[in-house]
């Protein structure tokens, strides 16, 4: 029996289990095995004594106050996700009333008047393009405030 | 503590947590945060860090609470939680240098000084099994926790009951290696 082969049981040997007498026979006649073993029992001693960590006093506190704080992050993003649909769904409703009245004859808009309009808004249109993403910041920064507003309102009046 | 807390009892935390009771939530927190923190305290020695990861814990419940079926023991399915957040806090660190090397024969205990060597031992050891892979080193820090249970223990970390102390002979045997070799 070589050293190698006892490594394998040495944490056994250590918690005092019972194994084949060769084992024992070995680690009897062998300082590097008696070392070995000396090692393992000072592990598991050390290891039985270990101190358990404690928590501060104001963990639970400080756990409470972070989920709160997370609830109120998804709540917000709720609000904002709910108010962007209602006015997608306004604006489908809207949409949908003017392609109706239109397809059926009700609405009825001379050429002269949709160029003039055309006209009139094609600076702005051109100009807003190039101003693209402050425009859309501006446009989501304004949704965002609404939604925060119409949240608050909603929270202020429970 | 935990093994004091019938199922029917921690059922009812669970409900009650999921129905939206902050103070079940509060109570949740109350009787798990000393084995959460001490097992995550054992791993990570920086006591801030430690903090703010058994924090990370219990907001990880606290999100994950409405998908809790109950299949698994409400304190197994924390420490399964304890162990991802350990092994993802692992993973992006650097390993930190090796402290010596060699393998040369073990070091001798004299029995006359073993106050004096269970100090430096006990320093070396901490080390040593900061280094050890996060499921061997969840096996150790929570094998030696009062008021955490075996069976908990065993299935948070996937492993048959029958071989748990294989596994946990084998964690040992790797914190040796180490304390013979790089912690010497
Ligand atoms: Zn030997």
């Amino acid at each position: 029996m070589r050293c190698d082969d006892l490594d394998d049981v040495i944490e056994a040997l250590a918690e005092g289990d019972t194994l084949s007498a060769e084992y024992h026979a070995h680690v009897a006649g062998c300082s590097r095995c008696q070392a070995r073993l000396a090692m393992a029992r000072a592990v598991d001693r050390l290891l039985a004594t270990r101190e358990a960590p404690v928590p501060p006093a104001a963990f639970t506190f400080r756990v409470m106050e972070r989920v709160g704080r997370a609830e109120w992050r998804a709540e917000q993003l709720v609000d904002v996700g709910f108010n962007v649909a209602v006015a997608a769904g306004i604006a489908l409703v809207v949409a949908g009333v003017v392609g109706l009245a239109w397809s059926l004859g009700w609405l009825t808009v001379e050429r002269p008047t949709l160029e003039a309009v055309g006209a009139a808004i094609e600076p702005w249109v051109s100009s807003t393009l190039a101003r693209g993403p402050t425009v859309v910041l501006a446009a989501l920064l304004l949704t965002s405030a609404l939604g925060l507003w119409w949240w608050v309102e909603g929270e202020a009046s429970l | 503590m935990a093994q004091e807390m019938t199922s029917t009892s921690e059922h009812e935390l669970v409900a009650r947590c999921r129905e939206g009771d902050e103070q079940a939530f509060r109570e949740l927190v109350e009787r798990y945060k000393g084995l959460v923190f001490a097992l995550v305290a054992r791993s990570i020695a920086d006591r801030a860090r430690a903090e703010e990861v058994a924090q990370d814990v219990f907001l990880k419940v606290h999100r994950g609470l409405p998908y809790f079926r109950g299949e698994a023991r409400l304190s197994t399915w924390i420490y399964r939680i304890v162990v991802n957040v350990l092994a993802a806090e692992r993973r992006p660190m650097k390993t930190e240098p090796l402290e010596g090397s060699g393998d040369g024969p073990p070091r001798e205990f004299g029995v006359a000084d073993r106050a004096f060597e269970d100090l430096a031992l006990r320093n070396r050891m901490e080390k040593a099994i900061a280094r050890l892979p996060v499921h061997y080193q969840v096996l150790i820090n929570g094998h030696y926790l009062k008021g955490l249970r075996y069976e908990d223990l065993a299935e948070a970390l996937d492993l048959p009951m029958g071989t748990v102390k294989t596994h946990l002979h084998r964690a040992k045997r790797q914190l040796r290696h180490l304390l013979e070799t790089e912690f010497r």
